[in-house]
């Protein structure tokens, strides 16, 4: 949907508004409505219920510890700190959890804990979970997150390269990975210091009898391969079933209507949920999400950016909490070191005479820092995030170890970006002038801002210099992208976990997904962001990071922008919500809230 | 007449043929990295993009795919639809009743309420009736319809809360999925009268009373407008002024002379409407969170879930077809001169 389309439909709502009133205060007092089902609407929809398939905040969102529960659970709104789940302590140096070597993590498995087919966990069904998580491994999908650490960050797939799998992966995962009497014990290729966090979020424990009655692995090697990569999301057990601990059951998911309906599970190892039911609803239009709220039909709503904000705001009985910290870096704006010129009209006559730029018109360290003077991100905050976001300067979000709070960024100044245009390319870029399209996916109403201000601010300098904008799908957008064929791209990151080293590698290694794609690579990079992922010691990992932050700003390929925060909407008579920024929604853990 | 008929019938794999070629032979203006979108969604997904392409044999030539697809087609399978997260057969078979129910419900006010408000105005041409029924007809169609969803929404959601959005209500949806409501047509007020429970009926209704205003009252005035120049150019006819000069009654020359004569452009109006509010619904799906198969097809192909796409183009032909020979079946019964070879 395009800009002008938003804003009419957005004009209309508000028009509408306008004409019939927001109902006055009575309504606010109204009585609650489902005063034990909490009912959320959204505007994604869900890939699947399986926890070895889901990659996808919508689906994680019903996944994570509210169907299926994992070893250890983030405390409160921490996300380096740890409390026992389905494990009944935190393994530590200290209480013999994590070996000297720090490549062995035993877990403790909790006793009586029933799933919800009625039959009881057994630490035999968390290994059978953890290998079933790795070795599906679909395309896409988040698997590698285990086999990484598990078998070494050189191998992030169970397939060689015509796409077979590897037999031998099973047997190296059923020897690292042990069932000792009442223990789990995980064994890491090397020490790797975010494994305790990866467990926090993706060891979710399924029932092995529950899938295999199902159809699912049994967990014999002999056919793991059939099990491996699955052609769709319909071919596992778990896609529209429910197989956890969690303090909530599946009851149905309407595909056709798009609801998922959680009720409580009245067998939890814990005191039951408060609320009987989750209710959550997909709905693709700001507008009737909003009067659902209004009406209370919904006790929570995603507004879909911040646009729609002013709207929310002032309904009496509805609270907006802000300011909620993400694990998230986006937008950020990245220059391609080494254009694709193949067929790409973006870049022009692919020379530097005045109708096009050279293909690796960004590997001159002054383009890039004119750029970086140029962009103002301050009004960009303002604009595209109505001022609510931290300006970002690395990779690494703020509050995460790593992050620096005095890492330094470049001031905006024309002065500045003229004197570095100037020394371009021998000069020949302030004489010659030059021309180039920065694309965004229409509907990204973020990415349509920041090429605006970018195209005003360098055609501001300098006539011979041309900026156009243009929007394309996201299949277009990410077809360029993945051709190198992007001159200047705004695209973003959230964490898989709570980890710098989640950051660093597609930002800045020369592997990493962003910058493979812009052609980045720094040897003392790539070490750094090796030797930190292997280092056990938080001091020392922090001054590595903070070596990394001092090279992002002189190579700067990347214009970091923003840390953006965020909020959620919900009535006031929503009870116990918390938030914590590694969870995938902000609609908070549900076996805590109740409505009051 | 039966010939006709079996003709047209038969016509109807070839006109899926072309439909389905015709979409992937688009394919081959994107690259296969475009086509991969469907199941790249988030830029975690990037460093996969190969092996999703390899996977889905993305990168092979389009008549290969085309080929897969066929192969697929023989065993009846449409293939999964994504996008739905459903095979496309059963996205075809949830999605389209709801919408046939929304059609069904709307295109009965709007050929009645058409018909007789174009007829008024033709008959009584520049007088205050046909002035009133022209700016209706404009001021309606003036406004696009996701305009009018969105006010009909704020007024009769937003404030009066008579007609919400959605299917069903929350009690209502727990009801249906309990096991104790059986399913007969998929067509939920059907359902919910063969099941004795007026209260779901009821329920089904006021949730499809939203997009059934919005389509009536943006898609009568086409017809408002059709109906009186069709009427208009037929009150000129010699053989209405002979019925007039025979004396007979006004209201038998307007209902049987006139009206009927000018029918012919309405029923192919009509058809087309028929069809045609399977893509203008969409809109109103949108608006009020009805699960459709006008949404369902619109988001298929803008996120270039092929199965989901073929399966929709392909279904869509044959209601093409088959609202045609309802439109020419239609004529014959209305005008005898039209013989059916």
């Amino acid at each position: 949907m395009n800009l002008k389309r938003q804003l009419l439909r957005l004009l209309v709502f508000t028009l509408a508004i306008a004409l019939v009133g927001i109902p006055g205060s009575a309504q606010g007092q109204q009585p609650i409505k489902n005063p034990d089902t909490l009912i959320i609407q959204i505007f994604g929809d869900w890939d699947s219920l399986d926890p070895a398939w889901q990659y996808d905040t919508s689906s994680a969102e019903v996944v994570n510890w509210h169907l299926y529960e994992s070893l250890i659970f983030f405390r409160g709104g921490r996300t380096d700190l740890y409390d026992p789940m389905l494990a009944t302590e935190v393994p530590s140096i200290a209480n013999g959890g994590i070996s000297k070597d720090g490549r062995t993590y035993t877990f403790k498995i909790r006793q009586g804990v029933k799933f919800h087919d009625g039959s009881v966990m057994t630490p035999e069904d968390v290994k059978y979970s953890l290998m079933r998580f790795a070795l599906m491994d679909r395309d896409g999908g988040p698997s590698w997150i285990l086999l990484a650490p598990i078998l070494g960050f050189e191998i992030q797939t169970t397939r060689d390269d015509k796409g077979n799998f590897i037999p031998s992966t099973w047997d190296r995962l059923n020897q690292q990975i042990q069932v000792k009497g009442n223990t789990v014990s995980v064994t890491l290729k090397r020490p790797y210091g975010p494994f305790l966090n990866i467990m926090a979020q993706w060891s979710m424990v399924v029932s092995k009898k529950f899938v295999v009655q199902n159809g699912g692995w049994n967990g014999a090697k002999a056919t793991a391969a059939k099990y491996n990569n699955p052609e769709t999301n319909e071919k596992t057990e778990l896609f529209t079933k429910g197989g956890g601990t969690g303090p909530f059951r599946l009851e149905s998911w309407d595909r056709a209507n798009r609801i998922v309906t959680l009720v409580r599970n009245d067998n939890y190892w814990r005191a039951p949920a408060k609320l009987k039911r989750v209710v959550l609803q997909s709905v693709d239009e700001f507008g009737p999400r909003r009067l659902a709220l209004q009406n209370g039909d919904a006790d929570e709503i995603e507004i879909g950016g911040r646009v729609n904000q002013p709207a929310v705001t002032g309904i009496p009985g509805v609270r907006i909490v802000d300011d909620l910290a993400q694990l998230l870096n986006s937008p950020a704006l990245f220059m391609n070191f080494n254009i694709n010129p193949e067929g790409n009209p973006d870049i022009g006559s692919g020379r530097l005479d005045g109708n096009g730029i050279p293909p690796n018109f960004f590997s001159d360290i002054h383009v890039r820092r004119a750029m970086a003077y140029l962009f103002d991100r301050d009004r960009f905050i303002q604009e595209a995030f109505r001022g609510k976001g931290r300006l970002a300067n690395g990779p690494i979000p703020y509050g995460m170890l790593g992050y620096n709070p005095k890492g330094k960024w470049y001031e905006v100044s024309r002065d500045k970006a003229i004197a570095e245009f100037r020394e371009a390319f021998g000069g020949q870029v302030w004489e010659r002038g030059f021309k180039f399209t920065v694309l965004f996916n229409t509907g990204n109403l973020n990415r349509q801002t920041g090429s605006q201000m970018l195209k005003e601010a360098v055609e501001s300098l300098n006539p011979k210099f041309k900026v156009d904008t243009r929007g394309v799908t996201w299949s277009s957008y990410l077809g360029q992208l993945t051709a190198n064929k992007l001159s200047m791209f705004f695209i973003g990151w959230s964490a898989d976990y709570a980890d710098p080293d989640n950051f660093t590698i597609p930002f800045m290694h020369s592997t990493g997904t962003f910058s493979s794609h812009q052609g980045y690579k720094n040897p003392e990079v790539d070490k750094l962001i090796e030797q930190a992922a292997q280092e056990t010691d938080n001091a020392k990992r922090q001054a590595m990071y903070f070596r990394l932050q001092e090279i992002a700003y002189t190579d700067i390929p990347t214009i970091y922008i923003v840390y953006p925060v965020s909020l959620t909407v919900m009535r006031t008579w929503v009870k116990g919500w918390y938030n914590n920024p590694i969870y995938p929604s902000v609609h908070g853990y549900f076996y805590v809230m109740y409505k009051g | 007449m039966t010939a006709y008929v079996a003709r047209r019938v038969l016509l109807l794999p070839l006109v899926a043929f072309g439909v389905t070629l015709l979409i992937f032979a688009l394919l081959q203006f994107l690259s296969p990295a475009e086509r991969a979108a469907l199941f790249v969604t988030d830029p975690r997904q990037l460093q996969h993009i190969d092996a999703i392409i390899r996977k889905y044999g993305l990168d092979q030539p389009i008549y290969v795919q085309y080929w897969t697809w066929v192969k697929q087609l023989a065993r009846g399978d449409l293939g999964w639809s994504q996008v739905a997260r459903m095979r496309t057969t059963q996205a075809i078979g949830s999605f389209f009743p709801a919408t046939l129910e929304l059609t069904i419900y709307m295109i009965v006010p709007i050929i009645l309420i058409g018909l007789w408000l174009g007829t008024t105005a033709a008959v009584n041409k520049d007088r205050f009736v046909d002035h009133f029924s022209r700016f209706f007809a404009i001021s309606l169609r003036g406004l696009p319809s996701f305009v009018w969803g969105l006010i009909i929404l704020m007024i009769f959601y937003g404030r009066l809360n008579w007609f919400p959005p959605g299917r069903l209500s929350l009690e209502a949806n727990l009801f249906v999925h309990s096991g104790e409501f059986k399913v007969y047509t998929h067509l939920m007020t059907v359902d919910a009268l063969l099941n004795g429970q007026f209260w779901i009926f009821l329920d089904a209704l006021r949730h499809m009373a939203g997009p059934i205003l919005t389509l009536v009252l943006v898609e009568m005035a086409l017809l408002v407008r059709i109906t009186r120049s069709s009427m208009l150019e037929v009150l000129r006819q010699d053989y209405v002024r002979t019925a007039r000069a025979k004396g007979l009654d006004e209201p038998v020359v307007i209902g049987k002379h006139a009206r009927r004569n000018a029918l012919i452009p309405v029923i192919t109006l009509s058809s087309l409407l028929f069809v045609g509010l399977l893509g203008g619904v969409v809109l109103a799906e949108t608006i009020f969170n009805f699960p459709g198969i006008g949404k369902w097809g619109a988001t298929a192909a803008v996120q270039l879930d092929i199965p989901g796409v073929a399966g929709f183009g392909m279904f869509v032909a044959f209601l093409t077809v088959l609202g045609n020979l309802a439109a020419d079946i239609l004529y014959a019964a209305v005008d005898p001169r039209i013989r059916l070879q």
